[in-house]
Order: C-alpha cells, then structure tokens, then sequence
C-alpha cells in the first residue's frame, strides 16, 4: 500500500507541475478510449461509468447526509424496470418510446416519486432501523417484481429493450453502437458528477454535512432536518434511477437481481471502499468493485475469497477508503 | 474554497481517467496479438456456473464435455481444440460480462453452456445481436426455442415443456386424475404447470390445486406440504431442483407423505445429482426424464462407466448433456471440414446432426433448434444397495411443437 | 381448524429455529451496538461441523455440543484480532465492511472444503419418529425444536435476568462507559458476549440442518431472516428476540399457507409496519 501510494504520488507531484499538458492527454484518452481499446474493455468502462453514478448518488445519502441504506438497488432496480416498460418490445411492456429524451426525465422524476413515498416512512427512523427499513423497501419490491410474473416478468425480467434513440423528429439519431452508447454514458456520467458536485458543495449539501455530524444541533439552528433529509433522500434516488435506466438499456433488460439486496450491499461497499462523503473516491469503489471480481475469478476459483480479503484490508489499513489513501499520501508529501 | 475547485478538478480528472487509461494501456498488448482463424486451435469459450448453488451442473457439464472431446483426440474438422471457461454464477448481468469476454476479449469460434433459463434469457439479445453461436448444454427455457428463437442459439439439453408433458398423460392412466403441483415460482415452474396440466386434462385427469412456493428460497416447507396432505390429491407432481429438490422430498418423507401420497416430478427432483442427500423419502418416486443413469443401452453403459471412473461420482442428466454438447460440436466441426470463419455455414451444419446418444437416438430438430428425444418414464428403486432412477417405461420420441400449443 | 393447528405448530417450529439464531445476534446488536453481517456464515459453519461430526463420530448429541464450542473459538479469535478495533456507532460502516468480507471468505472456505452439494443431516435416531396430530404425521425432531427453543429461553433468561454476568450485560446494553467505570473490564464482557453470540448461531446451524438442509447461499438468506427477527423484536433484549422470532415464524407459515405468492413480500411489509408504529421494535430498549 505504501509503494503504491509513494507512486502515485510522485505521479501527482508531476503532473500538477505540467497541469495543462497532463490535462489534455487525460481528455484526449477519455474521448479516443473506444478506439483505442478492444470492445470488452468498453463494455467494461460503460460498466464501471454506470456503477459509478450510482455510486456517488449513494454517497450523497451515505456520506453527505450520514444516511446509511441498506435498499438504495430499490431505486436502481425501479429505475431499469421503469425504462424496460416504456422502451421494451416484449408483449409485457408499453413500449411507448425509446426516446431518451422523454424517457430519462420520466424514469428519473418515476424514480424520484417512489423515493419520496418511501422516504416520508424510513425518514422517521434512523441508525439501524433506518438500514431495516430501506432494506424492507427494496426487498418488497424485488418480491413484486419476482413474483408477479404476468406484469414484470417474473424471474426472466423484461427483455427486449432497445438502445435509445435521442432527438426529435427527423434529427433522432439510434445510439447502437457501443462506441455511442460509451459517449452517452461519459457524457449523463460527468454531467451527474458535476450536478452532484453542485448540489453536495451548496448551502443544502453544507446542511446535509451539518446534519451528519449532529442533527440535534441543526434542529436547534432551526432547520428542518426532515425537509432536508427527504431532499437528499429524493435526489439521491432519482439519480440510482439513472444509472439503472443505462443499465437497462447496456443490457438489453431489467432483472430482478437489480432490486435484490446484494446490489444494495454492492453499492454501499463502493461508497465506503472508495471513501464516503467524497463523491469522487466512490467512482473509483464502483471501479473497483467491478473490475476485481471480473479479473480475479479468471485466475482463482476463490475470487470471492480474494475479494473479503480485499474488505479486510481496507477496514484494516484504509478505513478512509482509496480516497483517504490518496489524501494521507498527500499530506505526508506536503 | 474557489481555489480548491481546479485542483479538484485536476485531481478528479486524474483519478477517474487514471483508472480508465489503466485499463486502456493494460489491454494494448492484447491488440497487437493479431490470430489467424483458419489454422489456430478451434476456441470454444464455456460459459458456466462454477460457483454458488448451479456449481454441481457447471462442473458435471464440463467433465462430460472434456472426457468426450479426449475421445476425439481433442481434434475435429483437422483442428485442435481448446476449452476456455468462465464462471457465469447464476447473476444475468455477470454472466453477459463473461460472454462479452469470451467472444470479444478471447475471441472464441463459439460459447457452449449455459445452465439458468434465466440467464438464457439475459443472454439472448447478446448473441442474437453479435451474430456468435451459442450451444446451451442445459437452460430449458420454452421462449427460445418459441417465441424468442434466434438462429444462433441451438441446443442439446431440452425444453421446459418437454419432460413434463408425456408424464401428464402416464400419471393420469397409471396413477390418478386428481393432481396438485408443486412449483417454484418462477419461469421453469410455470413451463412445468402448463405442459402437465395440457396433457393430464386431455386424459381426463383434473389439476385440484397449484403452489407456487416462493424462488429461489423456499425456505421452511412444512407450510407447504401441510397444505397438500390437506388437500388429499391422488398424485402430488412437482418440480424442484438443487437444494429445494432436497428440502422438499425430505419433508414429504418426514411428513408421512411418501408412500401414502405418491409423488411425481420433473426428473430433476430426483436425478442423481441430488438423490444421495434425500435419502429414502425418495424411494417409489415417478419421473420424465431424457435419461436415466440406469438406461440399458451400450453407449450410456460405456459413458457411465468412463464418467465414474474420470470424476469417482455417478453420472447425471448434466454430464450427458455436456457429453452431447461435445459430440455436437465436432459433428458440426466435421461437417464444416474446421472452418469457423462463417458462422452461417456452423449453423447450417447442425440440423440433422443425429448420433446413438447414451440417452438414446439424439436428433437434432431444425425447427426448434432443439433435441428430438425419448423422454421416459422412471421410478427410484433401490438398486445393489443403492438408490437410482430405474427406467420403467419409454414414453417415446417427444419434440418440443416450437409453439405454445401444447402448454 | 386442522388444517390451522397444523400450520401453528409448523409456525412455532420455525419460530424456535429462528429464536436460537436471533438471541446471539440480538445481544451482539444490542450489547456491543456492532453490525455483523457474518452471523449467517456461523450458522452455515455451525452446521457443516456439525455435518461432519455426524459423519465422524456418528453422535448428533455430540456435534450439538462441539460445533459451537469450535465456532466460538473462532469467534473469539476474530473479536481479539480484528473486530475489537471497530467498536462505537461511528465505525458502523467499517464493522459493515469488516463483517461482510468475513462472510465472504466463510462462505467460499465452506464452500471448497466441503463441496458446493446440497448436504442433509439426519435428525438423531431417538428424534427420528413421527407423532400423529390429526391425519398427518408430524416428525417428532420438530416437536422437539418448540422444546429445544422454549429450554434456551428459559436459560438465557436465567442467565440474562438472574445472575451477576447477566446484570453485567443488561448494564453494559444500556451504558457500556458505565460499567467499565465500575471497574469491570469490558472488554473481556464484549468477548465474552461475542462467543456467546457465535456460538449460538452455531448451535441453530446444528439443529437447524435436520429441517432447512445445508448449501452455500443458505448463511445469506439466514442472515436476512435474522436481521429482521431482531430489528422487529428489538435490539438487545431476550424478549425482543422471542417476540420477533414468534412473529416472524408465524408471519413466514401463514404467509406461506395463505398467500404463497406473497409471502416474501408479507415479511418485509410486517417487519415495516411494526417499525412505524414502534420504531425500536417490539420490546425493544429507546435510544437504542
């Protein structure tokens, strides 16, 4: 940990120096990755980009407002099932458009109404019970999408989803390639991280902190905790909708696994591997959390044994998360 | 705080891309390696569950298919052939990474496996887009080789409804006309619903009652099977498999309800894989099966032995379909002289493609693209000390209608 | 009415199963406010040793009283080594990561030593009858589980209400900074607490095995089960446990023999509502 660490930083100490140069080799590779890497690894990227919103609107909840949930995948999950009825050609499904442009403010504003009923029940709880609750919220709807097999699928999902075609009118344009769809991606993924950067570095996100730290405190300055709260609650699943709307459409479907509570345990480990509260250090748990396993289980059968020890190690020697790991380098340098 | 957001900035761009570019620069040696197709090995990618509960059915599979591929000198069509497998676990969103590897990363000739009807179904759309072949040695969901058909995916296992429906029509001659089903509640179990019940009714039998208990865990039974002593059928037929086969024939046996009610599966319930751990509650219980491990026929005797004696366990439905998976493959290989550059011409190679199976005559049906076979009819018996599943009657050669026709 | 008394009684059996899996966790919860995600991987240990001791030694009554000793000590091992690092609220995340990578590793360990196989356990040979209630014939090892479960109880309640360590505990649920003023070391309580809670999951792995069989996932979906027995019950009291696992067990039966479809679903709603109306669980401690 501490060679990495020592590298990285000298590399950081260098391109600081040459910031422009460095800056404009990184956004050149970015937008030329497609062509520069074989298809798996985009497929991979796209992966990793979508994860990684989901990521970071956890970290909004997690992190920022001190919020641990346990179904935050209800929000994911809600969000590939929403788009799959609206987009999907399967007989189950509406199939009313695939046009991103009205489907993604539909499944996100879905999202945000499902997130606002949930949340005017578990916000009354919190710690433990909190965890409880938004695991009983997540689990309730993968029973329903699992079970009701005549109206979501059952245990197949919903299939038949088409790649988005945004645009209007005789300017749509169908985003089939994988090369589009990783520019879409790159694309809805900078434009949340920027959002989010907004939102968590206001006055509202400085609440959200403020309310982490002691919610009594806030509630004697005379804030509305519970508004606040719900706002974070809101926000942070309207945009889990999101990532599950690309990956509904990446996968060609929404599963019944998306809602399940092992994605909602994935997510929460990515936030706290990468470092809560940073919204950056999650995109690099979401990288992280879905690269290992792939690489891992190719040259091991006891990939998951790698993987808790992975786990162990952070809390051990990380508990900051990569972040943190990145920040303590830092400081040592200075 | 202003003066913080563009070193933030370079910081943010720095980690995010470093990762990305990482990965980047990692897999430019992989572009330089630059195969030849012709004349290389034949690369099948095998995608399989080599973890979590399907486990047993990924490893049975793929012993079966090695030890057919050794008989063959691991050669066909004039090429070697090269085995490159990858763990799929039963998530669908997992298993489509892996296949993207296989043909996109590893760039294989074509993938072979598949066990979970959902994951068949996640998968679909992947080689139906991608134009790759893909040969599902187990996934026995009804829509692909239905509805959702796609010329790339062809199959050597079976379908949902296919062990399900000469059964009906057995149990209501044989057995009784008062039928419950048990099911778990998911595509499977529905497929196994309507097939039954299409037949059973036609013989004049009548289906007094459905459960559908709750997938993938059942949990504790005892609810479930109080409900059918309750409801005193004629038969109970289910269908179950891996560790719910075995809760749920255990029950049925510590309930007192095996020998007094008698009941019927779907020959998964009982297959070898799980019949040690059920124990004598599954004594006496009739099956439809495509196989039987006792099936008196010269080359399941010789597959057998071969099988117990590579892996030191008793052979399974799995492992056969593995083996005919392999047989197959380098039928088709053959018939293609190894050339796997179109994969049209691979495709056109394989119907027709028929061979004494230890299961029986193997016939490979253009139109579903899925097997013609005898389904029959077994019952487990006790056997030189052991229990197996002892062929009792062949229900014949059954093709699955291609339509929902038939349930 | 059978038909009714029936599933009560298979209610109750599962209630019990789950009493002895959740009194453990119910005190880890409750006494050392940690998270442990790895309470089912005990469990599927528990029952495994068990399972192997079985087949060893051919004495269930045997496994029933090694395999928890062993997980204890495996337990007390991992509280030493690395879980004494984490106490306190605000590590809940890293007792979240610490935990959920131990089961992970449990997992895959059970897993390649003794197969990926569904395994069952016979119940012992003197438990091994049925006995006749109405027309059906109800295995006596169930029967035996409401016994099993209710003489737990009853002993933990001794030892929890009735004696100085149990005094210790309850004080230490409440105000941990206070009874370490008193001068009682704490810590050794906490480990203490720790083994006793694994060893209890391995116990319910034991005699669990006979009714819910043991394969790799089943410690994922006890944790899960268990987690809202306890939360619904109430962290850190006995009662707590009992009251949820009777609801929980019940709620699981019937909703299976009534709404199958739903059953799932019924669980979580149950455990949802209970926490709006009494957000610390049924006979749970404020504050907690």
């Amino acid at each position: 940990m501490a060679a990495m660490g020592n590298v990285l930083h000298t590399f950081r100490e260098w391109s600081l120096r040459h910031r422009k140069a460095v800056l404009a080799v990184l956004v050149i590779l970015t937008l030329a990755y497609p062509y520069v890497v074989r298809s798996y690894w985009l497929s991979l990227a796209i992966e990793v980009l979508v994860f990684a919103i989901f990521a970071m609107s956890l970290d909004l909840l997690l992190g920022y407002t001190g919020l641990s949930s346990f179904g935050h995948a209800a929000f994911f999950g809600l969000g590939a099932y929403l788009l799959a009825y609206l987009t999907s050609t399967s007989e189950l499904a509406w199939g009313i458009t695939d046009n991103l442009l009205i489907t993604l403010p539909a499944v996100m504003l879905g999202t945000a109404l499902v997130a606002m009923l949930i949340g005017l029940f578990a916000l009354r709880t919190s710690g433990i019970y909190f965890l409880m609750i938004t695991l009983a919220a997540a689990q309730m709807l993968f029973s329903i999408a699992i079970r009701w097999s005549s109206v979501t699928g059952g245990s197949d999902g919903l299939v038949g989803v088409p790649r988005p075609v945004i645009g209007i009118g005789p300017l749509a344009v169908t985003i089939a390639s994988r090369e589009g769809f990783y520019y879409l991606v790159l694309a809805l993924f900078l434009a949340s991280w920027w959002l989010l950067r907004r939102i968590a570095d206001s006055p509202f996100g400085w609440a959200l902190r403020g309310i982490r730290e002691n919610e009594q405190r806030m509630l004697a300055l005379g804030y509305n905790t519970f508004r606040y709260k719900m706002g974070a609650f809101v926000i942070s699943g309207a945009f889990a909708g999101l990532a599950g709307l690309l990956l509904a459409h990446f996968f060609w479907h929404a599963a019944p696994e998306n809602l399940y509570w092992t994605t909602s345990g994935q997510v929460l480990i990515m936030v706290i591997i990468g470092g809560a509260g940073t919204l950056n250090g999650p995109i690099l748990g979401a990288a992280l959390m879905r690269l290992l396993p792939n690489f891992a289980s190719s040259y091991t059968d006891r990939w998951q044994t790698v993987m808790g020890l992975v786990f162990i190690l952070f809390v051990l020697f990380a508990p900051q998360g990569i972040i943190g790991l990145l920040r303590a380098r830092r400081k040592e340098g200075e | 705080m202003s003066q913080k957001s563009s070193s933030q900035l370079t910081r943010r761009q720095f980690l995010k891309v470093a990762g990305v570019t990482a990965a980047g620069l990692a897999a430019t040696p992989l572009l330089s390696a630059c195969r030849s197709v012709a004349s290389g090995p034949v690369k099948i990618g095998v995608l399989l569950p080599y973890s979590d509960i399907y486990a047993v059915l990924g490893e049975s599979i793929t012993d079966a298919m090695r030890m057919y591929f050794e008989e063959v000198g691991n050669e066909a069509g004039g090429r070697q052939i090269e085995l490159i497998t990858e763990d799929t676990e039963i998530t669908p969103d997992v298993a489509q990474q892996k296949a993207r590897k296989l043909v996109e990363q590893d760039e294989v000739d074509l993938v072979a496996g598949v066990v979970s009807s959902g994951v068949l179904m996640a998968l679909r759309d992947y080689f139906d887009s991608s134009k790759k072949l893909l040969i599902c040695a187990n996934a026995g969901a009804n829509p692909i080789s239905r509805s959702l058909k796609t010329p790339y995916i062809w199959r050597t296992s079976f379908t949902n409804w296919q062990p399900n429906w000469p059964v009906g029509t057995w149990a209501a001659e044989n057995v009784g006309k008062r039928a419950y089903i048990s099911v778990p509640d998911y595509a499977a179990g529905e497929n196994t619903i309507t097939a039954f019940t299409n037949s059973f009714e036609a013989a004049g039998g009548e289906v007094i009652g459905v459960q559908r208990t709750p997938f993938p865990n059942m949990g504790d039974p005892a609810p479930f099977i109080a409900e059918l002593a309750d409801a005193a059928p004629d038969l109970v037929y289910a269908f179950y498999s891996g560790g719910a086969a075995v809760t749920f024939v255990k029950a049925y046996g510590e309930f007192g309800l095996a020998g007094k009610i008698p009941l019927m599966s779907s020959g998964f319930m009982v297959e070898e894989d799980v019949l040690p751990a059920e124990g004598e509650a599954a004594l006496g219980v009739f099956s439809g099966l495509h196989w039987a491990l006792l099936l008196d026929n010269p080359e399941n005797k010789a597959f057998t032995a071969a099988y117990k004696e590579r892996t030191g366990r008793d052979a399974n439905v799995f492992a056969v379909q593995g083996y005919d998976t392999a047989r197959v493959i380098v039928e088709m290989l053959n018939r293609v002289e190894g050339d796997t550059s179109d994969v049209q011409k691979m495709i056109d190679a394989l119907p027709g493609i028929s061979f004494d199976s230890p299961r029986g005559p193997f016939k490979m049906d253009a139109k579903t693209q899925n097997p013609s076979q005898h389904i029959y009819l077994r019952e487990v018996q006790e056997v030189d000390g052991e229990l197996h599943n002892v062929v009792i009657e062949d229900l014949g050669e059954i093709t699955d209608p291609g339509d929902d026709s038939l349930g | 009415m059978e038909t009714f008394i029936i599933q009560f009684l298979n209610g109750l059996v599962f209630s019990m199963l789950l009493f002895v899996m959740a009194a453990g966790l119910s005190l880890i919860f409750g006494q050392m406010n940690v998270i442990n995600l790895s309470h089912g991987a005990f469990y599927l240990l528990g029952g495994y040793i068990g399972l192997s001791m079985v087949r060893q030694f051919e004495n269930f009554w045997l496994s029933l009283f090694l395999a928890p000793l062993l997980v204890a000590g495996l337990g007390l091992l991992i509280e030493y080594f690395l879980l004494r690092r984490m106490y306190g609220a605000h590590r809940h995340l890293d007792q979240v990561l610490l935990t959920f990578g131990l089961a992970l590793i449990a997992a895959d360990l059970i897993r390649w030593n003794w197969g990926a196989y569904v395994e069952s356990v016979d119940p012992p040979p003197q438990l091994a009858g049925q006995v006749a209630v109405f027309d059906i014939q109800f295995p006596l090892y169930r029967l035996s589980l409401i016994g099993f479960g209710l003489l737990l109880a009853l002993a933990l309640w001794l030892l929890i209400g009735r004696t100085r360590l149990g005094a210790i505990i309850r004080a230490g649920v409440s105000d941990a900074q206070m009874v370490s003023g008193l001068g009682i070391n704490i810590q050794l309580v906490f480990a203490g607490v720790f083994a006793l809670g694994t060893a209890l999951a391995a116990l319910a792995g034991v005699i669990g095995a006979p009714v819910l069989n043991l394969y790799p996932g089943l410690d994922f979906e006890i944790l899960i089960l268990t987690l809202v027995v306890v939360v619904v019950g109430g962290l850190g009291t006995l009662k707590g446990a009992f009251l949820g696992s009777l609801l929980i067990g019940m709620a699981d039966t019937f909703g299976k023999a009534l709404w199958p479809q739903f059953a799932l679903f019924f669980i979580f709603a149950v455990m949802a509502v209970i926490l709006l109306i009494r957000p610390s669980g049924l006979a749970g401690l404020k504050g907690t």
